[in-house]
């Protein structure tokens, strides 16, 4: 086994453990920081395939817009959650059940 | 090597305590501390603009807007405290999903790992960012206004809510 | 990225930013930023397109591959038609009204971007600047039911595009690079494709789930039924179908399934197409809420395009593509006529409407044509797409696949039928009793867009060959 092959395995961990925390939370806060683990994950692939491939300084470039992304995107939903909090009051996913059919 | 790895198994050991955690801010830290794991595997691999950036940025600026945010709506998640028995299991699941993936996916990427196309490398990632990736910039861009417009859509009356 | 199309990402980004300051004290004056901005790139697009020599030299010089034009055309035409509606729709005292202008004229960018561009990254990033502004948009009213279709789609966009970085690593290990070109060149040669199938299937698991295909379709009914009135038209007629649809479609091509090198995700793909249909029709049947019911309509016309996208021939690459184009104009006039409905009779449930056929004779005709036209009733242009798909089903030898398409083409017409029933024939309910015709301004929108149905109905030999030679620029 080589190094690059541990790596991911440990990636598809970290991953796995942010979907367990998507799926088991009830909080949108929490669903949140499993976001934000799942994402850490996908910036690590993208920095081990380059440094396999020896296309670092490519890897780099496409991980500053990645995080530039990652910082609007985690603004917009907290400000989201933000918002649900003073509209339903609560910050409970399953609690938003106003719409069905 | 050794090093290597082991900040690898500390990212996911703090991702596992930020979602086993049940304070929301202690979460949070975690989280920052998943953020830091990360950054050293960038300086690790030879990258360092990029741990530069995650540093500041994602184990900075977003912890900042984590603990912000949580101290706004804390007296809800404390008067209905979620069920803890799901969290508590996640050792138990992640050990299930670790050891099955253990006879499959190692295999798998070291199969991936053999298609490598080895690239020719060097360059300056100023250049690089500036000459081959600059339709990337335009987005950054975009996102950045988007960013704005969105927080000014959401909280309208104050100039930058949160 | 296309250099010839890049003034249309700039000007409408220049234009969101100038906006804020020069409407801070004017309010109507974002209305009219927002307009002129988009009738001015609309205009210049006809001039590039119809203008006397591109047409005798059959659009030999247009800038990019046709499809970007022809997609860049939809963009602009439906953000038009949502900005000119929203300019008298939106309530006088919206505290967020520049805000809102800004968004739409944002996301117009990042479709322009997601349209123009040559590669997976940079179609990755417009794709996320898009799906922030449209949860923006989506919670404009400050609603109960916004915020949380606004959620829903939050968190199953994002792990999405986690997948799709997932696959764009893989690529970046076995193809080395991340153009539109190299895969293309790398699938049209002879190389075992080995992992790269694996990871253009990552992207493409992605793409499915931010377009809403049926197992993963949940969030897009909440989304649509919850957003603000003009939004949820410029989401299900745009917006989703440029972040997913358009991606498939493009992996499609590149990855040439026609010729059986990605037999596995091909199968997979027009199943999943397939199931779409079904879900979306069967599901439509048994709706009470109009925005709802539109909703899973929207699933299941999109389950047409992946369909045919997933088969992958030029014939169903252009069926595809012409249904891409029908579907922004006929869900536009629907969404944008049901948003009528709200505002004129305050609801949108289809048991306390009834009648309004009388009352709101503009609004009942251009329903009728629209749903006539997604139902696939000739001479209308959805007839058109929907027989390219169908025929192309057929000569590929899939004769079950076309004969189901075919069959829930009737369902479709069946449940519209049930909602023109509903809501605009029969008796007058209380709730339509005193719900006079919307004014003029909010009519338009939807009667132009019916004209254009119609008309491309009509003059389908003519647009046919412009079709034609899009999908032949993209596939070979």
């Amino acid at each position: 086994m080589n190094i690059f092959s541990l790596d991911w395995y440990l990636i598809a961990l970290l991953v796995f453990t942010g979907f367990y925390c998507m799926l088991a939370s009830r909080s949108i806060v929490r669903q949140l920081i499993g976001l934000e683990i799942i994402s850490k994950g996908a910036m690590l692939t993208v920095i081990s395939a380059g440094a396999l491939t020896n296309n670092l300084v490519f890897a780099q470039a496409l991980i500053i817009t990645m995080i530039v992304i990652e910082v609007v995107v985690v603004a917009a939903g907290l400000a989201l959650l933000v918002k649900n909090f003073r509209i339903n009051g609560s910050t409970d996913i399953w609690k938003l059940n106003s719409l069905k059919g | 090597m050794i090093y290597h790895t082991l900040l690898f198994a500390l990212a996911v050991v703090f991702a596992a305590w930020a979602v086993m955690s049940r304070s929301l801010l202690i979460s949070a830290m975690m989280l920052a501390l998943v953020s830091v794991c990360v950054s050293l595997i960038f300086f690790n691999f030879g990258a360092p603009v990029a741990a530069v950036f995650e540093l500041s940025v994602c184990a900075g600026l977003i912890t900042v807007l984590f603990i912000g945010a949580v101290s706004l709506i804390r007296t809800d998640e404390e008067a209905h405290p979620e069920n803890r028995v799901r969290f508590y299991a996640l050792p138990l699941a992640g050990a299930i999903f670790a050891i099955a993936a253990w006879f499959y996916l190692p295999g798998f990427f070291n199969e991936l790992s053999s298609w490598a196309r080895i690239g020719r490398g060097g360059g300056d990632i100023g250049l690089e960012l500036w000459d081959m990736r600059r339709p990337d910039l335009l987005g950054q861009l975009a996102m950045l206004a988007a960013g704005v417009f969105v927080v000014k859509s959401v909280f309208p009356r104050r100039a930058k809510g949160k | 990225m296309d250099k010839g199309l890049l003034s249309y990402i700039l000007i409408p980004l220049l234009s969101a930013i100038i906006i804020p300051f020069a409407a801070r004290n004017r309010p109507r004056l974002a209305d009219l930023l927002a307009n002129a901005t988009l009738v001015a790139g609309l205009a210049n697009l006809a001039w590039l397109a119809l203008r006397p020599s591109v047409i005798s030299g059959g659009f030999a010089d247009i800038p990019g591959d046709g499809l970007s034009l022809l997609l860049v055309a939809t963009v602009y035409l439906v953000a038009l038609c949502v900005t000119f509606f929203s300019a008298w729709f939106v309530k006088e005292g919206m505290p967020n009204r520049q805000a809102y202008y800004s968004l739409i004229l944002v996301s117009v960018a990042a479709m322009c971007g997601v349209i123009t561009t040559s590669d997976f990254f940079t179609l990755y990033v417009f794709v996320e600047v898009l799906a922030v502004t449209s949860f923006a948009l989506i919670t404009t009213d400050e609603s109960a039911g916004g915020i949380e279709g606004a959620l829903k789609y939050f968190f199953l966009t994002f792990p999405a595009s986690a997948l799709i970085i997932a696959g764009i690593a893989v690529l970046m290990i076995t193809l080395g690079s991340l153009s539109y070109e190299n895969l293309h060149i790398f699938m049209s040669s002879d190389i075992p494709s080995g992992p790269i199938t694996f990871g253009v299937a990552l992207m493409l698991l992605g793409f499915v789930i931010k377009s809403g295909v049926v197992p993963f379709h949940t969030w897009t009914p909440d989304a649509y039924q919850g957003a603000y009135a003009p939004v949820s038209a410029y989401l299900a007629g745009i917006v989703t179908k440029i972040s997913g649809v358009y991606a498939i479609i493009r992996i499609a091509t590149l990855m040439r399934f026609f010729d059986g090198r990605a037999q596995a995700l091909s199968g997979i793909l027009m199943f999943l197409g397939m199931l779409s249909i079904a879900v979306g029709a069967l599901a439509a049947l048994r709706q009470k809420d109009l925005k709802r019911m539109l909703a899973f309509s929207s699933i299941s016309q999109l389950g047409y395009i992946v369909l045919a996208a997933g088969l992958g021939t030029p014939l169903a690459i252009m069926g595809a593509i012409f249904h891409l184009f029908n579907h922004a104009t006929f869900k536009t006039v629907l969404f944008l006529n049901s948003a009528s409905i709200e505002k004129s009779s305050g609801t949108t449930d289809m048991d306390k409407l009834g009648g309004l056929e009388h009352s709101m004779p503009w609004t009942s005709w251009t329903s009728i044509v629209a749903l006539l036209s997604t139902a696939g009733v000739p001479p209308l242009s959805g007839f058109w797409s929907k027989l390219l798909i169908i025929l192309a089903l057929w000569e590929s030898g899939l004769k079950v696949y076309a004969i189901l398409a075919l069959l829930f083409s009737i369902v479709t017409l069946a449940y519209f039928m049930m909602m023109q029933k509903k809501v605009f024939f029969g008796k007058k309910t209380p709730a339509s009793e005193n719900s006079p015709e919307v004014s003029a301004p909010l009519l338009a929108p939807a009667v132009l867009m019916s004209a254009l149905i119609v008309a491309l109905g009509l003059l389908f030999p003519y647009f046919f060959s412009y079709v034609r030679m899009v999908a032949e620029r993209i596939i070979l």
